[in-house]
């Protein structure tokens, strides 16, 4: 590799920063993992408010009626539009994070079980507002990745913004 | 005066793409999980290979960034502007093709302030690649530090 022709100083910079990226995920306190896993899927879900194991999982639509007919909060982490066009009923909005935190807390402890949900199995924003829910302290939560799209073509509760 | 032009035009070019991906690897470096997560939702890396790119990518951004700047290894700095921003162009693209909403995690990877993708997000890429073109075929090589001859 001749670092003084264009392509080797691409390679050099690319392979440079192999080393510090990968050398410094493995010195880091907040190393991640290689690869990625998908967010595991809940077999059966028992949310017990008693226990404080962190529960973080995938649900599908099945589990996720069965929560919202057991009265479980849950939290649509779509834009104001897409929520003020239909959401879930009883569905809180995803405001500013330490709002939607505030508003939460309002209703329900923090070991609380509390389901996310988004626009559709392809949308990420509520694995997202999941895992920052976490780091702010909410330990039951999961993640409807059929969302909104799943939701209303089965027609269940939901509501429009008012 | 027309050279004069061009090689203030090519200095304020490396300025400009160089400030601008140094400010967005600083994000993503702090917070790689985070930045993972924002490439997963394009859904265009397979294997779960997001994570090597967000251990990597904002490295190399910083690097591209401080080259340009710096004067060092400018053409290899340009070369891989123009990869990583062709690569932004595509996974938006196809991302908005397939009607997936998702924030672009290109500046900012935290959900409070990251902004959606759309449009404006391509052509803001267009614009970088362009100036990184520019950058690469420049015909005088001023302020430039190594290498001296190429």
């Amino acid at each position: 590799m001749d670092i003084r022709t264009p392509i080797g100083q691409a390679v050099f910079l690319v392979s440079f920063s192999c080393i510090i990226g990968f050398g410094s995920n493995l010195v880091k306190a907040d190393a991640i993992p290689w690869i990625a896993t998908e967010l595991e899927i809940a077999d059966s879900i028992t949310p017990e408010t008693e226990s404080t194991d962190p529960v973080l999982l995938a649900i599908s639509l099945n589990q996720a009626k069965n929560l919202f007919d057991d009265g479980i909060l849950f939290v649509d982490a779509r834009d104001d539009d897409y929520y003020t066009a239909g959401h879930i009923q009883g569905a809180l909005k995803n405001a500013f994070l330490m709002e939607l935190i505030f508003s939460i807390e309002a209703i329900q402890e923090k070991n609380m079980p509390l389901v996310v949900y988004c626009g559709d199995p392809g949308c990420g924003d509520s694995e997202d507002l999941a895992y920052d829910l976490q780091d702010s302290g909410f330990n039951k939560l999961y993640v409807f990745k059929g969302g909104w799209l799943e939701w209303s073509k089965a027609e269940y509760p939901s509501e429009m913004d008012e | 005066m027309t050279r004069y032009f061009k090689v203030q035009l090519v200095f304020f070019f490396r300025l400009i793409v160089g400030i601008i991906f140094i400010y967005a690897s600083i994000d993503k470096i702090t917070h790689p999980a985070a930045f993972a997560t924002a490439i997963g939702n394009y859904h265009a890396v397979p294997f779960g290979l997001e994570n090597m790119m967000a251990m990597v990518l904002p490295w190399l951004e910083l690097l591209v960034g401080v080259c340009l700047i710096a004067g060092i290894m400018v053409d290899g700095a340009a070369i891989m502007c123009i990869v990583m921003n062709i690569v932004f162009i595509f996974a938006i693209s196809q991302a908005l093709a397939r009607g997936i909403s998702i924030e672009c995690g290109c500046f900012s990877v935290s959900t409070e302030t990251g902004d959606n993708i759309g449009l404006e997000t391509i052509l803001r890429d267009i614009a970088y690649l362009v100036m990184s073109f520019v950058i690469l075929y420049r015909n005088e090589k001023r302020l430039e530090f190594f290498p001296k001859h190429v």
